[in-house]
């Protein structure tokens, strides 16, 4: 017995020390890529860009030196302390071979956080590219999809950070932003891969792009600084300067796995109040009581929204019913809506103003695209005894027919730590 | 006459129970979901039930034989030569069983974690802790089947919980999937699946009798039962039937998609460790079962020397097939879909024989 036990030991310990070294891998003899653009190619099918970080500096991804660098950077792509490294291949895979004869480490896909594709080639198919992702072992489907305007190749040389080194955190810490802001979606791979093949819905991405600073304009004295609440605002064209110039705002909508249209800011938190995927944000609305006034609310869901589905002759019909709690950020009239007897004329304008934008979001995806990209899909399917008759009756085609009602319940919860505006004392010179 | 030892209920039921729910590691997910969509979770339920009803007619025929093992109730039925090839083919089915099984986990593990090692490789170490477990014994596989099937349940639970921000109760609608009929067929074929538990019978003496031979039987599929519809139900609930029938291992996609914060993600290694300890069990004891019955149908006394010819034999199973897909699409395939032909049809044909022909045990003397 104890010589098969020793004879086990040996053995085992052999094997560890000699076939499973195949696999066994320095973490140190790899570099780890964080973000992976995809565009289409001049001379092949795919250009493919990854950005990894260099490990100088003693942090992942980090950014100490900010700046472009000299010319030698830029050719060998040095942004801050990553690589962005570009290749043309047949397919995203072999690309990633073609760039290991360069580099010195191996390129691993392991900690990759997010995948973008650019607006050009999402709007021809994406499908040849969604395989490999989801089939690939080292891929995770966490990641978030992102489609970006213009190349993908320009969009990750702006991917660096300004505040901390790891650009791999920013990176995370952005994506984040979505639930602060409702401004756009949190897509990881997993959910867009599964809507690509569902029956129920259709898949919806990340919109993002590269801001030139452009359209902040010169201080104009005298300009009438017009107030323009829910302005449709697309990535790239948000009227700011500083930090850096990737920005994501907006949801790229899909029919399959092509692009067919997009959702500006606002049209993308209702897009998200329905699916129940908000979870905050400032809404600016007009006082109806006092014109070019703004009522600043933070606003959030109260419950999850109800969708209820029947059919009517043949015609199916959607109930959603939205419950949106909201607090109090500014009243620029100093109207007293804080009062139990003004309230609920607040609550009047929360509600017009919401039931109107998620009905025209509805209505724009209906009659644009035929995309349900609200996965109302999955309600209606509780009207099918089987899934072959769900499949044959084929929702996705019939979701330009659906008749949609909309509810909204809105409730001003709190007046922030202000129960009272004051009127505003005025001087008047002496005559 | 074979010494087995003797264990209690707890470690027989844990030791089935871990033999039957590590199928739900590997692909039958996948292929119950492709076969039925939304009803794969209700359709598994079919198939636990309808193994239940076959192992009650198993322990009609152990009953009738008090204290006979099934490969002497062969011999008693059918005669010496005829129940010899009865048992032998028992061996023979579970030296496929173990090959199969190794060979889909291997396939599995180089697919998910090691591609690049030699699967030669990773047979041999399995191997040879599978004909170290052999060599213990039976009473020693199900004592630590009990302490294995402890941290699986800990380890399952905790992949099938933390991805709750993942499931939508409507992806399990419509409820009927492809259609009642469809489900109620792979139901009634799959019922296969569950017939490993026949195992039990060879050991009826190691487990104290006829008596716990049916208790143990009917807790441990119905327990198996209920985990493998839970886990197909979280399968369905994560994925949508679509996905869900396009993964390889879908407990495995699970735990990889499992994403709270930046801090708490990527924790497929519990996966990796349940997944391991649980085949290790599954294939060791499917191993001792094909030589115990070879050792049982010709008398030998001790199943020791004939661990490594069947580690032979096991091993060139493991390595028939060609690829994955014949791994999934042939031996697979005939273990969970039609394997109760042997397993069940076997001895229920026993049964119908030694009604018509009077046969019955000696009763026991209290």
């Amino acid at each position: 017995m104890k010589k098969f036990i020793s004879l086990l030991i040996i053995f085992n310990l052999s094997s560890l020390l000699t076939s499973c070294t195949t696999d066994s891998k320095e973490i140190d003899n790899q570099v780890y890529t964080l973000i992976i653009g995809c565009d289409k190619a001049v001379d092949n099918k795919i250009r493919l860009t990854v950005q990894y970080p260099t490990y100088k500096g003693g942090s992942t991804g980090g950014s100490q030196k900010s700046g472009g660098g000299g010319d030698s950077d830029k050719e060998s792509g040095v942004v801050d302390n990553t690589i962005v490294q570009t290749v043309e291949a047949s397919s995203i895979l072999e690309a990633l071979d073609l760039m290991n004869t360069s580099t010195t480490r191996k390129i691993s896909l392991v900690q990759a956080k997010a995948i973008v594709f650019s607006e050009e080639m999402a709007r021809e198919g994406i499908k040849n590219y969604l395989q490999p992702i989801a089939r690939f072992r080292e891929t995770r489907r966490i990641m978030q999809l992102i489609i970006c305007r213009g190349s993908a190749q320009d969009f990750i040389k702006e991917n660096r950070t300004a505040i901390g080194d790891s650009v791999a955190k920013a990176m995370e810490l952005a994506s984040l932003q979505s639930d602060s802001t409702g401004y756009f979606p949190r897509t990881p791979f997993q959910e867009f891969y599964n809507a690509v093949i569902s029956p129920y819905r259709q898949p919806f991405a990340v919109y993002a792009g590269i801001n030139d600073y452009t359209h902040l304009k010169p201080l104009d004295p005298d300009s009438p600084s017009p107030l323009r609440p829910q302005i449709e605002i697309l990535p790239g064209d948000i009227p700011r300067q500083g930090d850096r110039k990737f920005e994501m705002i907006g949801t790229a909508v899909f029919n399959g796995d092509k692009m067919v249209g997009t959702l500006s800011s606002y049209e993308t938190r209702y897009l998200m109040m329905v699916t129940s995927s908000f979870k905050r944000g400032i809404m600016t609305i007009e006082d109806k009581n006092s014109k070019q006034d703004a009522i600043p609310l933070d606003i959030r869901l109260g419950r999850k929204t109800k969708i209820k589905t029947h059919f009517e002759n043949s015609t199916p019909v959607i109930d959603i019913k939205i419950n949106i709690e909201a607090d109090i950020g500014a009243i620029q009239s100093r109207v007293k809506y804080e009062k139990l007897s003004n309230i609920s004329d607040l609550n009047n304008q929360i509600e017009t103003n919401i039931k109107k934008g998620v009905e025209e979001t509805i209505k724009k995806a209906q009659t644009e695209w035929n995309t349900d990209i609200f996965s109302f899909g999955k309600k209606i399917a509780r009207n099918f005894f089987t899934t072959t008759e769900f499949e044959k009756y084929n929702w996705l085609e019939h979701f330009t027919d659906a008749k949609i009602n909309v509810e909204v319940d809105a409730n001003v919860r709190r007046t922030g730590i202000m129960m009272d505006s004051s009127p505003i004392k005025y001087s008047e010179m002496k005559k | 006459m074979m010494k087995e030892g003797k264990f209690g209920t707890m470690e027989a039921v844990a030791l089935t129970t871990i033999v039957l729910i590590t199928k739900a590691f590997y692909t039958s997910i996948r292929v119950l979901v492709k076969a039925t969509s939304t009803s794969a979770w209700f359709a598994t339920l079919i198939s636990c039930s309808v193994s239940i009803l076959l192992f009650l007619l198993v322990y009609l025929l152990m009953k009738r034989f008090p204290n006979k093992e099934l490969v002497e109730i062969f011999e008693i039925v059918t005669g010496k030569f005829i129940g010899k090839i009865l048992a032998l083919i028992f061996s023979a089915y579970f030296v496929y069983y173990a090959g199969s099984s190794l060979r889909e986990f291997v396939e599995m593990i180089k697919a998910y974690v090691l591609p690049y090692t030699p699967p030669s490789a990773i047979i041999f170490v399995f191997l040879a802790v599978v004909v170290f477990f052999a060599y213990v014994g039976l009473e020693g596989i199900a004592r630590m089947s009990y302490i294995s099937l402890i941290i699986v349940i800990i380890g399952l639970t905790l992949i099938l919980i933390l991805p709750l921000p993942f499931y939508n109760v409507d992806n399990l609608f419509p409820l009927a999937g492809y259609s009642l009929q469809t489900t109620l067929f792979s139901g009634l074929l799959r019922a296969s699946a569950y017939s490993d538990v026949i195992f039990l019978a060879f050991i009826i003496n190691a487990i104290h009798g006829v008596k716990q031979f049916k208790k143990v039987g009917l807790t441990s599929l119905a327990l198996s039962g209920a985990i493998i519809s839970v886990t197909i139900l979280c399968s369905i609930l994560a994925f949508e039937y679509t996905q869900a029938s396009e993964n390889l291992s879908a407990l495995f996609q699970l735990s990889r998609n499992i994403y709270f914060n930046r801090f708490f993600q990527r924790v497929e290694s519990i996966f990796i460790f349940i997944w391991v300890v649980a085949s290790i069990m599954n294939v060791a004891l499917a191993f001792y079962m094909s030589a115990s019955i070879f050792c049982k149908t010709f008398k030998i006394p001790n199943h020791r020397p004939s661990l490594l010819p069947f580690a032979f034999c096991t091993f060139t199973v493991t390595l028939l097939p060609q690829s994955l897909s014949e791994v999934v699409e042939r031996n697979v395939l005939f273990l969970r879909q039609y394997s109760a032909v042997i397993t069940y049809l076997i001895p229920l044909l026993v049964l119908l024989l030694s009604l018509i022909r009077g046969k019955k045990g000696e009763k026991i003397k209290i």
